[in-house]
C-alpha cells in the first residue's frame, strides 16, 4: 500500500472515532464505538494496525510514527468521552467553575495520646543526659516496694489500706501466683531502680517509667493509676548539686527558657537528704517532684558500698506535668479516651 | 500542725514578720499551708511530715525557730510540788500487754476544783481549732499541743478499786468513749481498764465512765507509751482518728514522757488546785539508750557537694538539741536528742545539717560528667508501631489496666487461669487484673458511642496480666486494637505493622472459636510456630455485652512477638534495572481452595521473575461460575534480573502458574 493512502486512511479513522466518541450520549453507544475503533480483534485501529505491514520497508518509519501518533489520539479521545460519561471530569473539567476553597482530601491521621507523647518528651530529654531507659513489673513483691527502698514495717505507706494487694485465696486452680509472697501493685517506679542496681554493677544511670497504683478516690487531681518517671544516677562522687544541676538542665529543656532550682526539704524513705523540687519559670515557684540523694541503706540492700558511691534520684508524676503543659483541668480526662480529647493533641 | 503565733512566743522570741517565719520554716522542712486570723492570734497551718513527730507540738517548732534564727529556746518548768502521800498507796497499774503498750506511767492528784479554763488557756486552744472543756481537760490537751505528748485524765473515783490495768479487748467487748460512740474494743486493740471493765481506748481516746467532770475530785493522769502501728490499726478499725492517735502512730519521745506528766501536773495544780501524791508509776520498759553517731566532716561534701564550715556545723547540731561528745577537724560525735528518734546514722546528721544551713547554697550549675544512652530496641519497635497506627488511623487510648469480673470473662484468649484479683477494685468495681486490653478498649469504645462520635479507632499498648504457677506473674505487653472496619480492615492494618518491622513476615492464620468473635470470623495469627495473636470482628452476642450498637472488629497482638522479627537496620538489595510487566490471570476453581494455598501455589510455579503478586477480586456466583466454585483474579508482576521481559517470556510464566494451578486444584482459565 502506499504511503499517502494509507495516511489519509489513518486521518479518516482519527476523525471518525472522535466524532463517534463525542456523540456517544451513553456507555452502550460509546461501548459500541469503543468497539468498532479500537476493538482488539476487529476493530478499525486494528484493521489499520494491519495494513500497516503491507507498506514498504522504507516508508515503515514514517507510517509507524503516524501510527501511534493516531493511537494515542484516539486512546485519549476514548478517554476523555468515558470521563465525560461516567461523570469524573466534573471537578476539573465540567462545567462547573474550578474552585480551589473546598475542602481536599484530607487522609485520617490517628493521634497518640498526650501522656505517651509526654513521656517521649521526657525519655527524650533524659536520654540526651545519658539516662537510659529501664522497665520492670508493675506486680510487685513487698522486698522491691518496700523493704528494699528502706521503708519499715510500720511505715504509714505500708498500711494495706494505701496500697493494691493482690487476692491471695485459693479459691481456684492456678490462683497461686500470690500464695508464697504476698503481691501488690506497685506504688512507685522506685521499684525499677531497685531491680536494676541489683543485677548491675556502678555505674548506674537510668530513668524508669510507668504505671503506679494508689488508692485515691478519682477526682480531678487524682487516679487510682497513674504514670511515674523516676531517675536515677549512682556513681562514685555523685552529689546533690549534680542533682540539682541535672533538674536545671532537665526542666530547661522540657519548658524552654531559664528555669531555676530550689530545694525544700521533704521526707521520702528511700532518699536521705530528701527534698521537693520546685522550678522558677516564669517568675513562679512551680512544684516538679520528689527527689534526694539514696538512701545508704537503699545502696546496702541492692549490695552497693555507700562508702564507695553515692546517687541521687528523682521522681514526677506524668499526669501532672502533662496536665499542666496541655492545660488539662481534669486528669480523669487521660484514662476517658473521648476521641475528641485525643484528636486535640 | 496548727501553730498559735502567741502560744509559739512563749518558747521564743518572734520578732519577725509572720511571712518571713512561714517562709524560712517551708525553706527548713515544714511547709506552709496557710495562716488564719483567729481572734487577735494567727493560726500557722504547718505540714509536718512522717519522720518528725517532734513538730506535732508548738515546742518543736520552737525550736527549729530558735535553730533558725539562732536565738535561746525557753523550756517551761514542769516541777510540781508533791505531797506527803504516796502514789502507789493510792492507785495501782498492772501493764498486761507489752507489745501494745510499751510504757505506763500514772500520777495522782487528790481534792481538784473542776471549772473553767482562764481566758488565756481556753484562748490557745480555741486558736488552734479545740474546744475548751474544763480545765483539767484543757491542760491535758494544752500540753498535748505543747510538746507533743498525749495525756489522759481519769476521774479517779470512777476507777473501781483505783485500779488500771493495761491489756489487750476481750472478745465481745465494747466500750463508750468521750465522744459519747460506743466502740467494739476486741483482741488486738490496747485498753485501759478498771478492776472491772475497760474505762479507755488505749492511746486513742478516753471513755465517757472515767472522764473529769463538774464533780470530779480527784484525778489519775496517765502518760504512756502505745505502739505505733497497734494504735494505727486500732484507729483504722474503729474509724476513730484523734489527735492521741495521729501522734502515737508517728511515734512520741520517750524520754520525753515523765516531762509532759509533770508539766501536766503542774498546770494542774496551777488551775484547779488540790495536791500531787509524791513519784510515780512507771510500769513497762525503759527507753533505750541512745548511741552516739559520728559525721565525718568530708562526708557533707561528698553528699551535698559543698563545704560547710565547721563551726557552723557544730552550731547547727547542738542548737537542734545534740550533745557533742567530741570534735576535731575531722569529726563530730554527738548523742541525739530524745526527742529525734529519726537521727541515727551519720546521713541523718547531713540531712539536719544541709536544711538548716538551706540547700540555696547548693549550685545548680556544676557540669555532670556525660554518658553514652541509646534509645533502647524495646523503645524504637514501640516508635514504628505507632508511626504506622497513628497514619493508618488510630487514635491511642491509655485504659485502666483492671476491669470488672463480666468483662474479663468475656475475652481471655492467651490464658484459661483465672484473673489475678485486687483485693480491694482499683475504680468501681474494676477488680481483675486484665488478661487481655480487647475488653477495656471495647468500654472506650462504648464511651465514644454514646458520645455519637463518629470515627472509633482505638489503639493501646499496655500490659497484659498472665497468671502463672510459681514467681511474680507474667506482664506481657500486648497492642489492642478496636475498630469501626471490618475483618479485612484490620487485617490490612496488621499486614502494615508487620510489613514496617519486616518486609517478608507473612502471618499465618487459624480459625479460633472466641466466643466474642461472630462465628467463623475469628482466627489467630501465627508467624511461623510462634503464636502473634488474634483478630476477628466481633459477635452480636458481644456487642450486646458491651452495649455497642455499631459493629466493631478486635484484634489484640504479642508486642514481644513484633519485636522478634524486627529487622533494626535493613539491608540493601540491589534492584533490578529492567522495567516490569504483568499478567492478569483469572482463575476458575473449587470454592474450598484458600487463597493462601492458592498463593503458594502461585509463588511456587511463578518462578523468580514472578516479583509479586496481587490479589485482585474473589467472584463466586452459582450461574456463572458453577456450584461449589469461585473465580479468582489476581495480577502477576514479573521482572527478570536478566533482561526486559518478551511478551512471550511472560506469557509463559503466566502459563507455567495457570498450568502448576490446575494440577494442583483443577483451576482453570476463564474466558
Amino acid at each position: 500500500m502506499a504511503l499517502a493512502q494509507f495516511l489519509a486512511e489513518l486521518d479518516d479513522l482519527l476523525a471518525g472515532a472522535k466524532t463517534a466518541f463525542d456523540k456517544a450520549a451513553d456507555a452502550a453507544a460509546l461501548e459500541a464505538a469503543r468497539i468498532e475503533f479500537l476493538g482488539a480483534k476487529s476493530g478499525r485501529l486494528k484493521s489499520a494496525q494491519k495494513s500497516l505491514g503491507a507498506i514498504d520497508q522504507a516508508d515503515k518509519p514514517i507510517a509507524g510514527k503516524r501510527f501511534n501518533e493516531v493511537k494515542r489520539e484516539i486512546d485519549a479521545a476514548f478517554e476523555a468521552a468515558d470521563a465525560r460519561l461516567t461523570g469524573r471530569a466534573a471537578a476539573t473539567e465540567g462545567p462547573i467553575e474550578f474552585d480551589p476553597t473546598l475542602p481536599g482530601r484530607r487522609p485520617r491521621l490517628g493521634h497518640l495520646h498526650p501522656l505517651t507523647q509526654t513521656i517521649e518528651d521526657l525519655k527524650e530529654i533524659m536520654g540526651r543526659l545519658g539516662f537510659s531507659v529501664a522497665d520492670g513489673p508493675e506486680i510487685e513483691d513487698e522486698w522491691h516496694n518496700f523493704d528494699a527502698l528502706n521503708i519499715p514495717r510500720e511505715h504509714p505507706a505500708r498500711d494495706p489500706l494505701e496500697n493494691f494487694h493482690l487476692a491471695t485465696g485459693h479459691s481456684g486452680p492456678g490462683r497461686t501466683a500470690g500464695d508464697d509472697v504476698p503481691l501488690l501493685l506497685r506504688s512507685q517506679t522506685s521499684t525499677v531502680q531497685i531491680r536494676v542496681m541489683e543485677r548491675t554493677k556502678p555505674p548506674v544511670r537510668i530513668i524508669s517509667l510507668g504505671r503506679v497504683y494508689r488508692p485515691d478516690p478519682a477526682d480531678a487531681t487524682h487516679y487510682p493509676m497513674f504514670h511515674q518517671i523516676e531517675g536515677l544516677l549512682v556513681d562514685r562522687q555523685v552529689t546533690m548539686a549534680d542533682l540539682k544541676s541535672v533538674l536545671r538542665l532537665f526542666a530547661m529543656s522540657y519548658f524552654g527558657g531559664e528555669v531555676h532550682i530550689r530545694f525544700r526539704p521533704s521526707f521520702f524513705p528511700f532518699t536521705e537528704p530528701s527534698v521537693e523540687v520546685d522550678m522558677r519559670w516564669h517568675d513562679r515557684w512551680i512544684e516538679m517532684g520528689g527527689a534526694g540523694m539514696v538512701d545508704p541503706n537503699v545502696l546496702r540492700a541492692v549490695g552497693y558500698d555507700p562508702e564507695e558511691v553515692t546517687g541521687f534520684a528523682f521522681g514526677l508524676g506524668v499526669e501532672r506535668v502533662c496536665a499542666r503543659r496541655h492545660q488539662v483541668t481534669d486528669i480523669r480526662e487521660f484514662y476517658k479516651n473521648d476521641v475528641r480529647f485525643l484528636e486535640q493533641f | 500542725m496548727l501553730v498559735s503565733w502567741n502560744w509559739l512566743k512563749e518558747y521564743v522570741p518572734l520578732d519577725m514578720p509572720v511571712a518571713e517565719l512561714e517562709r524560712r520554716l517551708m525553706m527548713a522542712g515544714l511547709n506552709h499551708e496557710s495562716t488564719e486570723e483567729v481572734g487577735g492570734d494567727l493560726a500557722i497551718d504547718l505540714e509536718v511530715t512522717s519522720n518528725r513527730p517532734d513538730c506535732l507540738g508548738h515546742l518543736g517548732i520552737a525550736r527549729e525557730v530558735a535553730v533558725l534564727w539562732d536565738r535561746q529556746l525557753k523550756r517551761p518548768a514542769a516541777a510540781p510540788r508533791e505531797s506527803e502521800l504516796r502514789v502507789t498507796d493510792l492507785v495501782d497499774v498492772r501493764l498486761e500487754c507489752p507489745a501494745l503498750c510499751s510504757r505506763y506511767t500514772a500520777r495522782a492528784i487528790l481534792g481538784v476544783k473542776i471549772g473553767p479554763s482562764p481566758a488565756w488557756l481556753a484562748r490557745r486552744l480555741a486558736t488552734i481549732g479545740l474546744k475548751p472543756i474544763n480545765n483539767v481537760v484543757d491542760v491535758t490537751n494544752y500540753v498535748l499541743m505543747e510538746c507533743g505528748q498525749p495525756l489522759h485524765a481519769f476521774d479517779l473515783a470512777r476507777l473501781a478499786d483505783a485500779r488500771i490495768v493495761v491489756r489487750e479487748g476481750l472478745p465481745g467487748e465494747s466500750l463508750t468513749a468521750i465522744d459519747h460512740k460506743t466502740y467494739a474494743v476486741g483482741p488486738g486493740i490496747c485498753v485501759i481498764a478498771d478492776a472491772k471493765r475497760a474505762v479507755a481506748i488505749g492511746g486513742v481516746m478516753g471513755g465517757e465512765r472515767s472522764e473529769v467532770v463538774e464533780t470530779t475530785k480527784d484525778l489519775l493522769i496517765e502518760a504512756a507509751q502505745f505502739d505505733p502501728l497497734s494504735i494505727r490499726g486500732a484507729a483504722r478499725r474503729l474509724n476513730l482518728h484523734s489527735d492521741s492517735s495521729y501522734r502515737f502512730e508517728r511515734g512520741l519521745d520517750p524520754e520525753g514522757l515523765d516531762w509532759a506528766s509533770r508539766r501536766c501536773c503542774a498546770l494542774v495544780l496551777e488551775l484547779a488546785g488540790g495536791e500531787l501524791a509524791a513519784g510515780s508509776i512507771d510500769v513497762g520498759s525503759q527507753p533505750r539508750p541512745r548511741e552516739p553517731i559520728v559525721l565525718r566532716m568530708g562526708q557533707l561534701k561528698r553528699i551535698l557537694g559543698i563545704e560547710i564550715d565547721a563551726g557552723a556545723v557544730r552550731r547547727i547540731l547542738k542548737a537542734l538539741g545534740n550533745e557533742e561528745r567530741r570534735a576535731d577537724l575531722r569529726e563530730i560525735e554527738v548523742l541525739p536528742p530524745s526527742w529525734r528518734r529519726d537521727l541515727s546514722r551519720e546521713i541523718d546528721l547531713i540531712e539536719e545539717v544541709a536544711r538548716i544551713h538551706g540547700y540555696e547554697a547548693i549550685p545548680e550549675d556544676v557540669s555532670v560528667p556525660m554518658a553514652t544512652s541509646a534509645r533502647t530496641e524495646h523503645d524504637r519497635v514501640l516508635d514504628r508501631l505507632r508511626h504506622v497506627l497513628t497514619a493508618a488511623g488510630y487514635d491511642e487510648a491509655l485504659t485502666l489496666s483492671a476491669v470488672e469480673e463480666p468483662w474479663s470473662n468475656a475475652f481471655s484468649p492467651w490464658t484459661t487461669l483465672p484473673a489475678l484479683v485486687a483485693q480491694t477494685p482499683i475504680l468501681r468495681r474494676a477488680d481483675q487484673l486484665r488478661r487481655s486490653l480487647v475488653p477495656s478498649l471495647l468500654g472506650a469504645r462504648r464511651t465514644n458511642e454514646t458520645l455519637a462520635n463518629g470515627v472509633i479507632e482505638l489503639f493501646e499498648i499496655a500490659r497484659a496480666y498472665l497468671p502463672r504457677h510459681g514467681g511474680l506473674p507474667c506482664e506481657e505487653l500486648m497492642l489492642g486494637l478496636t475498630s469501626g472496619g471490618d475483618f479485612f480492615a484490620v487485617k490490612g492494618v496488621i499486614e502494615a505493622l508487620l510489613a514496617a518491622l519486616d518486609p517478608a513476615a507473612q502471618p499465618r492464620m487459624e480459625d479460633c472459636s472466641e466466643a466474642l468473635f461472630t462465628s467463623g470470623r475469628g482466627c489467630r495469627l501465627y508467624l511461623g510456630d510462634r503464636l502473634l495473636g488474634c483478630l476477628g470482628e466481633v459477635s452480636a452476642a458481644g456487642l450486646k455485652q458491651f452495649d455497642l450498637r455499631g459493629p466493631t472488629t478486635v484484634a489484640e497482638l504479642w508486642v514481644r512477638e513484633l519485636e522478634a522479627i524486627a529487622i533494626r537496620v535493613p539491608q540493601y538489595i540491589e534492584l533490578p534495572s529492567f522495567p516490569s510487566t504483568s499478567r492478569d490471570v483469572n482463575l476458575e476453581l473449587p470454592a474450598a481452595v484458600r487463597w493462601a494455598d492458592l498463593a503458594a501455589v502461585v509463588r511456587a510455579s511463578g518462578g523468580e521473575s514472578l516479583e509479586r503478586l496481587e490479589f485482585k477480586e474473589i467472584y463466586s456466583d452459582d450461574a456463572l461460575v458453577g456450584q461449589g466454585r469461585k473465580s479468582v483474579l489476581f495480577r502477576l508482576a514479573l521482572r527478570s534480573r536478566e533482561g526486559t521481559l518478551t511478551s512471550q517470556q511472560a506469557d509463559a510464566i503466566r502459563d507455567a502458574v495457570v498450568r502448576a494451578c490446575g494440577a494442583e486444584y483443577g483451576a482453570v482459565l476463564r474466558a
